[in-house]
């Protein structure tokens, strides 16, 4: 939809038109759930989120120029609920130690159960690696590749040029994979102590 | 990492061979690169969370739970005036609970109509009632005071001797004969108080006809001027001005004095009983 578009679905919400405010957020609530989810990993969080950044988009209509994408804007609006709620989020000791139930919701149901056990395993990683690097960098790898985001659309959400966005999720992902294999070390590490034990004892 | 050409091609988009040849030349670089894919393609496995349908049916009630900024202004111009129905009182205060703009426009709103008028102090009644102006006299009696009339036969008197003609005499001509002597007095007095500076400029004129008329016009301007201040200067109670006699308390008035007196008072005489 182009921002013409985006444009007169506004203006209609602004005059009260509750087909248009139907459109948008049928239009956007998908999108926007999805990312209050990634950022907070709890169905409750994530619809309360949701509602709030719904009712500051409805409240702050008059803002918005056209200049650029309506869930660019939306998102931008929005910004500061997402980063408070993480913030919030990540001071609990559950987010870095991720529940399979938080991150069943992701997980696609087609594939079988062993492939479904490791995706599981992989993704719970995924998250406690993203609790644990700079918020800057999660929140691009959230955008981008979590919920697909151009990074035209992700620079105008975090109002910073491409190049940096680019630069950012190179980073964020290194970073990620990093603290993946130091967390694979980490368990790895007592097995391998453990097997060491159990020689030393039948060598005992 | 030490090598960070894989991650500038990355930013500056470079073509996958690209990125491949130098992987493929960079130990270091083609480790962190496979790491960086894999950390990738996990993202890429997963699916967007469902939102349930009661998010949807809550987001749908929004317009009729808060309003917006704008919505707001309007309102709260309303309710100042205490004529916003329930439904909006609402929606404008949860507004009101979220936006600290809003809130804060509202305050300032609701505190001026919360302001009561100022005690004026004890004495400013006073002042006040001693500050009031004057009335006014009405502009028909201004005109035809005995103070005008005065003005006017100066002003006359001064006309008639910038046109090199006796006062007297064309006073006399003009139907004025009835005039006492104190008349003439007068009108001499005005020639002499205003001859200082008349005369002068009256022999010049014949000499340099330029210069006379411009003098001419100067003096019949301030001459005009003077009149028309001795008309419409407003009356003063217990006014400071020296008056005929007693003027500066040098003792005796001057001539001058008691000829525009002598003048005065014929004029305000012939008025009457005209």
């Amino acid at each position: 939809m182009s921002t013409t578009e985006d444009t007169e679905l506004v203006a209609r919400c602004r005059k009260g038109d509750d087909d248009a405010w139907r459109a948008l957020v049928d239009r956007f609530g998908p999108r926007v759930y999805a990312i209050a989810y990634h950022f907070t990993l709890r169905r409750e969080d994530a619809e309360e989120l949701s509602q709030e950044i719904f009712l500051k988009v409805f409240e702050n209509f008059d803002r918005y120029d056209g200049g650029f994408p309506l869930v660019a804007w939306i998102l931008s609006v929005s910004r500061n609920l997402c980063i408070d709620r993480y913030r919030r989020r990540k001071r609990e000791k559950s987010f870095r130690f991720v529940s399979d139930d938080a991150v069943a919701p992701l997980l696609k149901s087609e594939d079988d159960p062993s492939s479904l056990a490791l995706k599981s395993e992989r993704t719970r990683l995924l998250f406690s690696a993203l609790a644990e690097i700079p918020e800057d960098l999660a929140e691009i790898l959230v955008l981008r590749d979590l919920n697909g985001l151009s990074y035209e659309e992700v620079g105008r959400i975090l109002e910073v040029p491409e190049g940096t966005v680019k630069s950012r999720l190179f980073r964020a992902r290194a970073e990620v994979a990093r603290k993946v294999r130091e967390r694979h070390e980490k368990k790895s590490a007592p097995s391998a102590l453990a097997s060491v034990a159990v020689a030393a004892a039948g060598f005992v | 990492m030490s090598c960070r050409e894989l991650e500038r091609l990355f930013v500056a988009g470079a073509a996958e061979a690209q990125i491949a040849a130098h992987r493929a030349g960079c130990s270091e670089c083609d480790r962190a690169g496979r790491e960086v894919d894999e950390a990738a393609s996990w993202t890429h496995d997963l699916k967007a969370p469902l939102w349930s349908p009661a998010l949807r049916a809550s987001l749908l009630e929004i317009p009729r739970l808060t309003v917006s900024c704008e919505g707001a202004d309007a309102l709260l111009a309303r309710a100042v005036e205490g004529e916003v129905a329930a439904s909006d009182q609402s929606r404008l205060e949860k507004h009101l609970s979220r936006c600290a703009a809003c809130t804060e426009a509202a305050g300032t709103l609701f505190a001026m109509r919360d302001l009561t008028a100022p005690v004026p102090p004890p004495w400013l009644a006073t002042r006040l009632a001693a500050a009031r102006p004057p009335a006014r006299t009405a502009s028909w009696r201004r005109i035809f005071s005995g103070r005008a009339v005065v003005a006017y036969a100066y002003a006359a008197a001064m006309a008639v001797m910038l046109l090199g003609l006796n006062p007297t005499a064309v006073a006399r001509k003009a139907g004025f004969a009835r005039l006492s002597e104190s008349t003439r007095v007068a009108v001499t007095v005005a020639q002499n108080s205003i001859g200082d500076r008349l005369g002068a400029l009256q022999e010049r004129a014949f000499r340099e006809l330029e210069v006379w008329k411009g003098r001419v016009t100067g003096y019949g301007r301030a001459a005009v001027s003077n009149a028309l201040a001795i008309v419409w200067r407003p009356e003063k109670k217990g006014s400071t001005r020296p008056r005929l006699g007693k003027e500066g308390g040098t003792g005796a008035p001057s001539d001058e004095f008691l000829a525009a007196d002598l003048f005065r008072r014929e004029l305000l005489t012939l008025r009457f009983r005209v």
